[in-house]
């Protein structure tokens, strides 16, 4: 893109958004894909993005792990689903027979909130039906690995590097999706952490489903407007 | 603007009782729906039915909307509307969400 401050550059600024605008307001999760392979050059070339992501201290606190064997990709989600239908057996009161459950899944919630948030909490019992396949049968999958040793928030990098490489690939025409339930393999299982050499200093952060979407699911759509302080000319106003 | 209250830091809500959870709505118009059951598809919350060749949303508490607006972008004809965001009570109350919008110059 040419740089230019001039009057005219502001100007179309107004009238449109710019590509990497357009990428990053229309990309949405893909949960659908197609069978087809994604071809190895364009993995690498979303690794890279990743690789150029910012970090604290320029620590690059990340490993990346690619799985394109389908086999693998299967029999890590059937462990995430045997651990998901255990968990359903242990905390979701929503069934008929079971809100005796309750008291004892609240006292679990308050400890574990961000893991029995709502959201994930109504999508463990799906995983565990096998109406949410974990990773959506994408053909490729980038695990993301923290190096627990990083500078200040090593998750927050990890983040900021998947977000490069999510956006890299939705410019490629490609779809992802973000998976953080794949932890209950790669961080709570010894026998998957041995197979794939997760150790020390390497913990999971989170992976990426990668491959070519079934439809167009790209689009942009209507979002939450967030309440933002704005602090300008001693005074405050709140924009949203 | 929310406030938080001190007391909602400690209650958990029900997750099936409708007053505490209310999940996303989105509104189909059935005139447009053509059946070709993407949106079904890409829902991560199972909340969207195919009945009769119709997508359909399911009722409160089975649906679970995220409001993520995946069902909305994936439709060809454009029949899915979005109309409200999750609201969640107590510990999971959301605070200093304004409206809704789409991207805007």
């Amino acid at each position: 893109m040419k740089r230019n401050n001039g009057i005219e550059s502001s100007d179309s600024l107004k009238r449109e958004f710019t590509e990497t605008e357009k990428v990053i307001l229309s990309r949405r999760s893909v949960r659908q894909y197609k069978k087809e392979q994604v071809p190895e050059f364009m993995v690498r070339r979303i690794l890279e993005a990743g690789r150029f992501a910012p970090s604290a201290g320029n620590y690059q606190p990340w490993k990346f792990i690619v799985l394109r064997d389908p086999e693998l990709i299967k029999s890590l989600t059937e462990t995430v689903t045997a651990s998901c239908r255990m968990f359903r057996g242990m905390i979701d009161y929503r069934r008929k027979g079971y809100s005796w459950l309750r008291p004892m899944t609240k006292f679990m919630t308050r400890l574990m909130y961000r893991d029995l948030h709502p959201m994930p909490f109504t999508a463990i019992p799906l995983i565990a039906d096998g109406k949410l396949d974990l990773w959506h049968g994408a053909p490729t999958v980038i695990v993301i690995l923290k190096d627990v040793r990083g500078v200040s928030s090593p998750d927050l990098d990890c983040g900021i590097a998947g977000q490069n490489m999510v956006l890299a690939a939705h410019s490629m025409g490609l779809g992802t999706c973000w998976v953080g339930f794949a932890k209950l393999a790669l961080e709570k299982s010894m026998k998957w952490k041995k197979r794939l050499g997760i150790s020390y200093p390497y913990k999971f952060a989170s992976s990426l489903a990668i491959g070519w979407p079934r439809g167009n699911p790209d689009g942009m759509i209507p979002r939450q407007t967030h309440a933002v302080d704005w602090y300008e000319n001693g005074t405050l106003k709140i924009i949203s | 603007m929310g406030r938080f209250g001190f007391f909602d830091r400690f209650r958990i809500p029900t997750y099936d009782d409708p007053e505490q959870m209310q999940f996303g709505i989105v509104e189909i118009d059935v005139g447009k729906c053509n059946g070709c059951s993407l949106c079904a598809g890409a829902c991560p919350a199972d909340a969207l039915v195919i009945v009769d060749k119709k997508a359909r949303m399911k009722n409160a508490p089975e649906n679970a909307c995220a409001f993520c607006g995946d069902c909305a972008a994936i439709c060809q004809t454009g029949a899915i509307s979005m109309k409200s965001p999750y609201r969640f009570t107590k510990f999971y109350k959301t605070i200093n969400r304004v409206g809704v919008s789409p991207p805007r110059l």
